[in-house]
């Protein structure tokens, strides 16, 4: 993680064209590549950034950074007050509630409770933008990326499109498709879901640790 | 760096290299392909730091040296070339790929960056039968852990026992015991069942070698060699989960009783047990599901031992079925709470046990 503390003047172009005035600001260049500004207040997201994959070019008092789709972020370096890279080693990944996370181990032994004939091919399956919490096979044989929720709402539909629109960019899995799985899902996630084409199921989370219960082990784990 | 090569040829070390590259990839020099060329050889490594697939072919080397292609664009766009020669080469920071017209060009990752990966250890390596290698993994693979949480059950246990070499597997619920026929079999270790799955489709040949060292396993053959970190843990003391005898015994045929299987698990679904309830001439086999319906069925076959009732879930019971490659299946049990044994109604190499689900 590379942190750059620096008053800047930064330029998008892109899907539209955004500029922000000089002022001092925190550049961080992640290792994955992806580039974000963030102002000295708001958690919510940077007020500008890139995705990886790109490319960074850097030349005196200027960074310009490029992607796949055409879209340049422009960054006029002032003053530059801090610069430190940090060595942040592997991410162990968000500990989640504990009903949503039970509830993703739950439905890792019974994918067929989400729909019938579903495989799991693996937990957390890990995209540029985090990690899916099932990938799964269906019986057809196509791909099938599973958000679980404890909570289904407009959230985790986007959540999932965001997933769906990067597992389509792999040709050894495209098409892929979405179910958000929840104990319950909002009237507007479903209508959301239903028109992005991406299916919701609610699932039983007391039924589900009750299956759990009745099928003994060969040993305890 | 400059190699030509034939198209075909080329699209084989690249993809298989490749399987290794997964889109899980922590860092994004591990979306690279390492392409080392020297004296007549192409050499090409994939890795995602658990396991690594190298591959190799004999090209015409016009230039030797190394550089990391990005693994899936390079791939693809030899495998969209005309079939013909190839000629692949970096130079400069780029990557050009040509053939029959087209030419591709990608940004090159910087082999500097490349992670240095410990060679393969082969010498203790023992050699076995790559198609029955494939086989015994398939077996085996149905009854190992998809579960991230229990990293110990997603391995396959590999072990020697009375000069075989033996590969066990379990998620809890039920457990699949190997032997294969290995020379001079002396070897332990946790391997990813996510590696031994891709081995078929990297390296896997008629011979097949195969080393476990104290942090890796490795497999080699003609086509290539797979490594891959071992897990790390204790795997469960399953010789003392299987019972030394059994009082009850049925024998039936495989494919009779693997279509029951499928007709009862129309209505099983995932969590609802098929009841087998065993008695002299065959077993009835039945299914039911609250506000649905069921399913009921006798299926001639042998047993010997007292008349009982025992259910399992219908899935597992089905993999331990299927993964049994006889015309005759055994199904050992003591009572129907204790965990029964399927195998082959000849050979002795394969086992699974399966705990029953209480009714």
């Amino acid at each position: 993680m590379r942190l750059l503390v620096a008053r800047c003047s930064v330029d998008y172009t892109g899907r539209l064209a955004a500029h922000l005035p000089m002022a001092i600001r925190l550049i961080m260049v992640k290792a994955d590549g992806c580039v974000a500004i963030h102002a000295d207040g708001g958690a919510y997201k940077p007020l500008n950034w890139m995705n990886a994959p790109n490319h960074l070019e850097e030349s005196p008092g200027r960074w310009v950074v490029t992607n796949p789709k055409g879209e340049s972020l422009v960054i006029t370096l002032e003053d530059v007050i801090e610069d430190r890279s940090i060595e942040l080693g592997p991410d162990p990944g968000l500990e989640k509630d504990g009903v949503e996370r039970t509830l993703q181990h739950l439905l890792a032994d019974r994918a067929a409770v989400i729909e019938p004939g579903l495989e799991i091919l693996e937990r957390e399956y890990a995209t540029d933008l985090g990690p899916v919490d099932l990938l799964c096979r269906d019986i057809g044989g196509q791909v099938v990326a599973v958000e679980i929720k404890r909570r289904g709402e407009i959230d985790g539909v986007e959540q999932l499109t965001r997933y769906l629109e990067r597992l389509n960019r792999d040709t050894t899995l495209a098409p892929v498709r979405g179910i958000l799985a929840a104990m319950t899902v909002t009237p507007q996630a479903r209508t959301l879901a239903a028109a992005r084409g991406i299916g919701w199921v609610e699932v039983d989370y007391d039924l589900l640790r009750g299956l759990e219960g009745r099928a003994p082990r060969l040993f305890e784990v | 760096m400059r190699i030509r090569a034939e198209r075909d040829d080329l699209v084989d070390v690249l993809s298989r290299a490749g399987r290794a590259v997964g889109a899980r990839a922590a860092l994004p020099i591990l979306q690279g392909l390492l392409i080392e060329v020297s004296g007549k050889t192409m050499r090409v490594t994939g890795t995602d730091l658990d396991v690594t697939v190298r591959t190799e072919l004999e090209v015409e080397v016009l230039s030797g040296g190394t550089t990391v292609a990005p693994a899936r664009l390079a791939t693809e766009a030899v495998r969209k070339l005309p079939p013909g020669a190839v000629t692949f080469q970096a130079e400069a920071g780029e990557i050009e790929i040509s053939g029959g017209g087209p030419v591709f060009r990608f940004r090159e990752f910087s082999a500097a960056d490349y992670p240095k990966l410990s060679e393969p250890v082969l010498k203790a390596a023992v050699a076995v039968d790559g198609a029955a290698f494939a086989d015994a993994i398939g077996q085996v693979s149905v009854a190992a852990s998809t579960d991230d949480a229990r990293p110990v059950l997603t391995g396959v246990f590999f072990e020697a026992e009375g000069g075989k070499l033996r590969m066990v597997s379990t998620d809890s619920y039920r457990l699949a015991v190997r032997d294969v026929p290995a020379v001079e079999a002396s070897l332990s270790g946790l391997v990813p069942v996510r590696a031994l799955k891709e081995l078929t489709r990297t390296v896997s040949a008629g011979k097949l070698r195969v080393a476990v060292g104290d942090r890796e396993a490795a497999f080699a053959s003609d086509r290539g060699v797979l490594t891959a970190r071992l897990i790390e843990g204790s795997f469960p003391n399953y010789r003392s989960l299987i019972p030394a005898s059994y009082p009850n015994r049925l024998r039936i045929a495989r494919q009779a009783l693997l279509e029951a299987i499928d007709r009862a698990s129309l209505v099983a679904e995932d969590h609802i047990p098929i009841r087998i309830t065993l008695q002299k001439g065959g077993i009835e086999l039945s299914v039911t599901r609250q506000d649905v319906g069921g399913e009921t069925e006798h299926v001639e076959a042998e047993y010997s031992g007292e008349e009982m009732t025992i259910a399992f879930n219908s899935k597992y019971l089905n993999d331990g079925v299927s993964a049994i490659d006889e015309d005759t299946i055994v199904l050992d049990v003591l009572d129907p709470l204790k965990p029964g044994v399927l195998r082959g109604g000849e050979g002795d190499d394969f086992l699974y046990l399966l705990m029953p689900v209480r009714l």
